[in-house]
């Protein structure tokens, strides 16, 4: 099967990572038709998820389909690579139904477009206008800061460590203390 | 009479009494009645939702305490906002609250409805529910058993018996003050819509 894919597909990034794992990687054109390929000839019906990961330092969005073979046994991570300006790629909705909540999830944290989905509302952020939120140049503590109001703090807070040093010295003060009258009341008695 | 569920009760009625600051005997009646049938909504939002079951059913029991649940916000007292309070959350407690009819109470549960708890760095979950929606009492810790969420309770029904518990009156009050902090992290459109264009798309209904 393997050789196979990379035969037809022209890829040489096969690789098997456990008995039940094996990861391909293929050019975003040729995806749509190794997915075909697998669920026709080789069993793998079933489409359990799709990822995103975000490489912001080599600029491109890897998305991971991962399919399920029908007898459970063995599981393909098929690996494309899109780009991170106005990523769009082709929706999978036409074969898999179950892909439709996924990529709208997709769509809401990374703004990929996907091209044939006609349902990608949001999901849990609604009337976002900000930067999708899982897209690494959005930083999320900027954001807090900027958009929401902390409490202030009690008027008794006090600074962790000065406090434990301080405390840890009057520890050791004590001790020194408590030291010193043993040895004097020894002294006495002698 | 001296031990198990009786003696706790007592203790924990024990400072119930009214203090006294009411002008007549019908103010008094009137809070001695509301705060005797408090009627909690059955909404739970976060993970403190998990606590009221046993709260409300025969382990805690809080019906022994005249605190029990109501099916809609028209019938609700009460709102518990419990644990962290996320924006799509946030449109359906202020819808909820707005439809709850007067006099209305919100009980807040856990570090995250105080300071954002351990969600104080989310980009989606509000840090202070008091900028949004006026609080009566909080109920601190994470989660908050349900031993402290019935003396938060019997907090809320000390302020009822007093006529202090008025946060539905200043929400009217500062109604302009709390409508800015809720467009401020919601948008001018804050109510969700009724439609279900999401159910009839997955192949619903």
């Amino acid at each position: 099967m393997y050789s196979e894919i990379k035969n037809r597909f022209a890829t040489s990034d096969v690789e098997v990572k456990r008995d039940d794992l094996a990861k391909v990687v293929v050019d975003r054109h040729r995806l749509f038709d190794l997915i075909s390929m697998l669920g026709r000839e080789y069993g793998y019906i079933t489409l359990s998820a799709i990822t995103c990961t975000d490489w912001i330092e080599d600029d491109h969005f890897v998305l991971s389909y991962m399919l399920v073979r029908e007898d459970r046994k063995h599981n393909m991570m098929i690996q494309s690579m899109i780009g991170r300006d106005e990523p769009h790629i082709e929706s999978l909705v036409g074969s898999f139904k179950q892909a439709q909540i996924m990529e709208r999830d997709l769509h809401e944290m990374y703004g990929i477009d996907f091209v044939g989905n006609d349902n990608l509302v949001e999901l849990s952020l609604e009337n976002w206008i900000y930067t999708p939120p899982l897209r690494r140049e959005f930083d999320t503590l900027e954001f807090v800061n900027n958009h929401l109001t902390f409490r202030d703090g009690r008027d008794d807070n006090m600074d962790v460590k000065k406090e434990m040093k301080r405390l840890r010295a009057l520890k050791k003060a004590q001790k020194e203390a408590a030291k010193k009258a043993k040895e004097e009341s020894s002294d006495v008695k002698q | 009479m001296q031990e198990g569920f009786l003696r706790e009760q007592r203790v924990l009625e024990s400072d119930l009494s009214s203090d006294g600051s009411h002008k007549n005997s019908i103010d008094f009646l009137i809070d001695w009645f509301r705060k005797r049938s408090i009627f909690v909504l059955s909404y739970g939002t976060g993970c403190g939702a998990i606590e009221m079951p046993p709260t409300f059913t025969s382990r805690y029991d809080a019906e022994r305490l005249g605190i029990r649940g109501a099916a809609t916000p028209r019938q609700a007292d009460v709102i518990i906002v419990s644990g962290y309070c996320s924006y799509k959350t946030l449109r359906r407690i202020i819808r909820t609250y707005e439809q709850m009819s007067n006099p209305k109470y919100i009980l807040a549960l856990g570090s995250c409805t105080i300071n954002g708890g351990m969600y104080w760095d989310s980009y989606n979950t509000i840090k202070k529910l008091e900028d949004y929606l006026p609080v009566d009492i909080y109920v601190n810790g994470c989660m908050p058993r349900p031993e402290s969420i019935l003396e938060g309770f019997i907090a809320l029904q000390r302020d009822i018996g007093n006529g202090k518990a008025s946060s539905w009156q200043k929400y009217q009050e500062n109604y302009e003050f709390y409508r800015k902090n809720q467009e401020a992290v919601l948008g001018e459109k804050i109510a969700p819509a009724y439609d279900a264009n999401w159910y009839l798309y997955d192949g619903g209904l």
